[in-house]
């Protein structure tokens, strides 16, 4: 593991995830593991996700990013809820 | 019956544009009203309001929307309100709306809300100006959707929000960032009325499905939670308000 990864880089990027003007995500989880950074959770698009990627990479060349981040599906849904 | 469809957290941008709208068109066959429960942009832009103006302005049935904390960013909520607005979707803030549905009159009470934490795990009153700040300002949203709440003359009562006014809703959550979530005074606010169904956004990593302390229904619909275009609740009258109430609030 390298060893930039610690608890303060970790708190850098998930301020840069909700602060940086083209992101402003705040439903990103990270996971610091042996020897890699996960990146988990949802976007909206798959540009959000590649930009999600580039800038971690770009703040932290060093390390080992892993990006698991889904894009959430936007269906009709396909039955409802009674509420009586 | 009425048919709820609520979806929040959507985060419009110009890549995002499209996406939503195959499913915007079936709303007619299986909802009557779409509420939008906040954080309708990424940061609150005028370019990103006139996306989901683009997006869910236009539908062949009623929007009704709140603000969220991301609609707040660029600090320029009234001018996104504006967009929105002229596009025919009503914001909520502090407000409500009734509209009849069928003969049946569906009260809508809307509110961002705001932070604070839950019983026994809240900000106080207390303190340094910037911690009484954030504590009033929760106090005052929170006063002013159970006033809101009350003076709805309506058949069915729905609050929508964009922070959670319960905790069962945020499971899933880092339990550290719950007060960054939302109030219990929410929930207070919600339970002073004869609230049918509660419904906010905010918490993308929470949970479906709870109750307040009341016993109303609460549905987190952040859209990262139900994983769907917007979910449909079938709500009937039985949760009939008995407050007697002088038309819509403002």
């Amino acid at each position: 593991m390298n060893q930039t990864l610690d608890e303060y880089a970790e708190a850098a990027i998930q301020r840069l995830l909700t602060e940086h003007p083209s992101l402003g995500e705040q439903g990103i989880t990270l996971t610091r593991r042996e020897h890699c950074l996960m990146l988990s959770g949802e976007v909206e698009s798959p540009q959000r996700r590649a930009e999600i990627e580039r800038l971690v990479n770009e703040a932290l060349p060093d390390v080992d990013v892993r990006c698991d981040i889904g894009i959430t599906r936007a269906n009709p849904p396909t039955e409802h809820e009674e509420l009586a | 019956m009425i048919r709820v469809a609520a979806v929040g957290d959507v985060h419009l941008d110009a890549d995002v544009l499209g996406r939503y709208r195959p499913a915007l068109e079936q709303l007619p066959g299986c909802a009557d009203v779409l509420l939008l429960a906040g954080d309708l942009t990424r940061h609150g832009t005028v370019a990103e309001a006139t996306c989901v103006a683009t997006e869910f302005g236009n539908l062949a049935v009623p929007v009704i929307a709140v603000l969220g904390n991301h609609d707040h960013h660029a600090d320029q909520p009234q001018d996104v309100t504006a967009v929105l607005e002229d596009a025919g979707i009503t914001v909520l803030e502090g407000s409500g709306t009734v509209l009849t549905i069928d003969g049946t009159r569906l009260g809508v009470a809307g509110a961002k809300g705001f932070g604070g934490g839950f019983a026994g795990r809240c900000a106080s009153d207390f303190g340094e100006p910037e911690m009484k700040a954030f504590v009033r300002t929760t106090c005052r949203i929170a006063d002013r959707l159970g006033e809101t709440l009350r003076s709805l003359d309506c058949d069915v009562l729905v609050a929508l929000t964009h922070y959670a006014p319960i905790p069962e809703t945020l499971a899933g959550e880092p339990l550290e960032i719950y007060p960054f979530l939302g109030s219990y005074l929410l929930g207070q606010a919600i339970d002073s009325a004869p609230t049918a169904l509660a419904v906010h956004g905010h918490a993308h990593a929470g949970s479906e499905r709870g109750t307040t302390p009341g016993g109303v229904r609460v549905r987190n619909v952040a859209h990262p939670v139900i994983k769907q275009a917007y979910s449909v609740f079938h709500l009937t009258g039985a949760e009939r308000p008995t407050l007697t109430a002088t038309g819509s609030a403002r």
